[in-house]
């Protein structure tokens, strides 16, 4: 294993639940978080995760960073396998505890993730006290007041004296960014960190957390159901987005070329999803799906997973599984990214939900 | 969006039916505002969009709509309710008993987070039948309803009416939650981030389906939110509140294309937008006030780029900017050449700050 081994690498991960499906049964159901997931995040890097709720984007990205075992496929940190190293089967000169550190997460809620009986100062000491033990109390203080007043927190005294409830959203989530950041990680899951924030509070957020990922040396794991969130942080932080459906990467590719020029029909769906200030005249547009609700991941439909409701679905997509395939920038996992494709021979599927009572609707 | 006519003004519409006047909410004896003077009529069968951050009152404006702001709020004004062209009723002057009947069969309610508006331990089925037996409807006819706008909502009627609400995904729990508003045929629909929780396809999703229900049902619908961008295109006329007041009012496509207070086209560039150039998104400036500490004169003025000493001193008046639009600003012909806007669509120049 050579020093230049990305900073962490998914190889075909998969994450299975089983979930007991009731008490009177003996039946256990396996819910396909993640299926089949490769990815590459590289030092300083920003990958944004995007996609429906119960895509599997949260379990993908608490994966990566270690909060969850896959059941399959491997996560490997600077080359090593960091399932074997928390199991102690590996020889790497590497600790648990120091892979752990360097892999933080901050969550959609910091209220619930911050210690109500705390004050912000004791909860930013406890970092500081693991990551730097030889500090004294009144260093580790002005590390607090100073990284508090870089986050916007000022008078940043004033601010360590507080309890979290004290504090607004906003505020509670640069106190939940600072702590991630004393631990001196390499890798911050922000999972829908800013989507708790009122709209106007969030493109701050995003800058603060780019402008510090420079000053700490961090890369970034972004989860977001906002394509225009994605593209505002991906495209600052030069990384990329990764479209997720049903455990599966779709589309992976820089913030450009996701938005621009969409390679698979789902990100175009996304795409239309997200509200355009130009278009503000434009008519109501038809739902360009042929289902408004996304599978259920325990029994994923067969051959391409998005057959179900993808407006381009034909024959050739309810048997077979696309592989991922490079096209203009991108990766993409859909027949029609591949000009051979038996796709273009076989029928289109057409069967758009249709409600009985309703003539209003083609 | 036949409804985007020049008649609408600010203030007067064609047929209003809710006019709301001077309504304010106040706490602590009268010290401190949650809603200060708000007045905006509301036109049949409109979808008006009322947008504002956490804590501008946007919640407060609903609660008045229908006489229930939270103790020991003191609510004062008019909310006049119009369910025909010539009849009129003082909602702030009902009995009580007569507030809840109109509560669900006129003016209907819909929050964020249907988790929390569903009993987690009854099927969706009872909380219809429930509702129809409170106000006395006959429940076979309105459980055929039921089913009706269960399927205008894209359900399963069989399938959704025999789940737990936990049984079903957040978007189907808040599009049953929408039927159950819809179910004893009320005129009006008030939704206060109906789909906040939910992830962007399914609050597009939903937008559509709203836009759907308002013509089969010749509803009028006031959908509140934080989200400008999101109730942009849905709506026909948009609202702006800024700490406690109405700061803008006017055509949806005005409101986005031409937008005129300081303070619109401020939260316009602060919002993460696939168009705009990245370097010209910017946040807006400091922070809202607090319901006890808000600002003299204009309640924006320590915010905005073009105070001036009489912003400092008085409160700006309702300034017609074009038939139908209306701006609490001095300075909203110069707002309009000073803050650049950053998306396309806009009269959008170079970046000159």
């Amino acid at each position: 294993m050579s020093a230049d081994e990305p900073l962490l690498t998914l190889e075909n991960v998969a994450v299975h639940f089983e979930n007991e499906s009731g008490l009177l049964s003996d039946d256990s159901e396996v819910v396909r978080a993640v299926d089949g997931v490769s990815l590459t995040i590289e030092e300083n890097d920003v990958v944004s995760l995007v996609g429906e709720s119960g895509c599997g984007k949260t379990t993908l990205g608490k994966t990566a960073i270690g909060l969850q075992r896959p059941t399959a496929g491997r996560v490997t940190y600077r080359g090593h396998d960091i399932w074997s190293i928390r199991d102690g089967t590996s020889d790497a000169d590497l600790s648990w505890q120091e892979i752990r550190q360097s892999l933080q997460i901050i969550h959609q809620d910091p209220g619930s993730s911050l210690n109500p009986n705390r004050r912000i100062i004791s909860i930013l000491s406890e970092p500081l006290r693991q990551v730097n033990p030889e500090l004294g109390t009144s260093e580790r203080r002005e590390r607090i007041y100073s990284l508090l007043e870089r986050v916007g927190m000022s008078p940043a005294r004033d601010f360590a004296d507080r309890y979290p409830h004290q504090l607004s959203g906003g505020e509670q989530q640069r106190v939940a960014l600072s702590r991630a950041l004393l631990m001196n990680p390499d890798v911050i899951l922000a999972d829908e960190a800013i989507s708790a924030l009122d709209v106007s509070l969030r493109v701050e957020m995003m800058d603060l957390m780019l402008e510090l990922q420079d000053v700490f040396d961090t890369s970034y794991i972004f989860i977001s159901h906002d394509l225009s969130n994605a593209r505002y942080f991906t495209q600052h932080g030069g990384g990329k987005i990764g479209v997720m459906y049903l455990g599966q990467l779709t589309e992976v590719g820089p913030a450009k070329q996701l938005i621009r020029n969409p390679q698979h029909p789902y990100t175009s769906v996304l795409r239309w999803a997200t509200p355009d200030l130009a278009a503000v005249d434009a008519p109501p547009q038809e739902l360009p799906m042929r289902k408004i609700d996304i599978p259920d991941p325990v029994n994923p439909p067969s051959g391409c997973r998005f057959h179900t409701r993808c407006p381009e679905a034909r024959e050739h997509c309810r048997t077979v599984d696309p592989d991922p395939v490079p096209a203009e920038e991108s990766t993409v996992r859909c027949f029609r990214a591949q000009p051979d494709s038996q796709y273009w021979d076989s029928e289109p599927i057409e069967d758009r939900e249709e409600r009985s009572s309703s003539s209003s609707r083609p | 969006m036949s409804l985007r006519t020049e008649e609408m003004d600010g203030n007067s519409v064609r047929d209003p039916v809710i006019r709301m006047s001077d309504v304010s909410v106040t706490y602590d004896d009268g010290e401190s505002y949650v809603l200060d003077g708000v007045t905006v009529p509301i036109e049949r069968n409109e979808i008006l969009g009322i947008v504002g951050e956490s804590g501008s009152g946007k919640s407060m404006l609903a609660s008045s709509l229908l006489d229930a702001v939270p103790d020991p709020g003191q609510l004062s004004g008019s909310v006049e309710y119009r369910p025909e062209e010539n009849e009129s009723t003082e909602v702030l002057a009902l009995e009580e008993s007569e507030l809840r009947r109109l509560r669900w069969e006129e003016i209907s309610m819909v929050f964020q987070g249907a988790m929390s508006s569903f009993n987690p331990t009854m099927k969706i089925k009872e909380h219809f039948i429930e509702t129809l037996e409170a106000h006395d409807a006959i429940v076979g006819v309105g459980m055929d309803r039921a089913r009706e706008l269960l399927e205008d909502l894209y359900l399963e009627p069989d399938r959704v009416l025999q789940s737990y609400p936990h049984e079903l995904s957040g978007g189907m729990q808040q599009r049953a939650l929408i039927a159950l508003s819809l179910v004893l045929e009320p005129n009006v629909l008030v939704m206060d981030e109906p789909t906040a929780a939910l992830d962007l396809l399914m609050q597009q999703s939903i937008l559509l389906l709203l836009q759907e229900l308002r013509a089969k049902y010749d509803l009028t619908m006031v959908f509140i939110t934080h989200d400008l961008p999101l109730v942009a295109s849905l709506s026909d006329r948009l609202a702006v509140m800024y700490a406690f007041e109405l700061v803008e009012i006017g055509p949806a496509s005005e409101v986005i294309g031409s937008p005129t207070h300081p303070y619109t086209r401020a939260l316009l560039n602060a919002t993460p937008n696939l168009n705009a150039p990245l370097s010209e998104m910017r946040p807006v400036e400091g922070k809202s006030p607090a319901p006890i500490n808000v600002p003299s004169g204009c309640s924006y003025h320590p915010r905005c780029p073009l105070a001036t000493e009489e912003c400092r001193a008085n409160h700006p008046p309702d300034e017609p900017v074009s038939p139908g639009h209306t701006a609490a600003c001095f300075h909203w012909e110069e707002a309009r050449t000073e803050i650049e806007l950053n998306y396309d669509g806009a009269e959008t120049g170079g970046d000159q700050r």
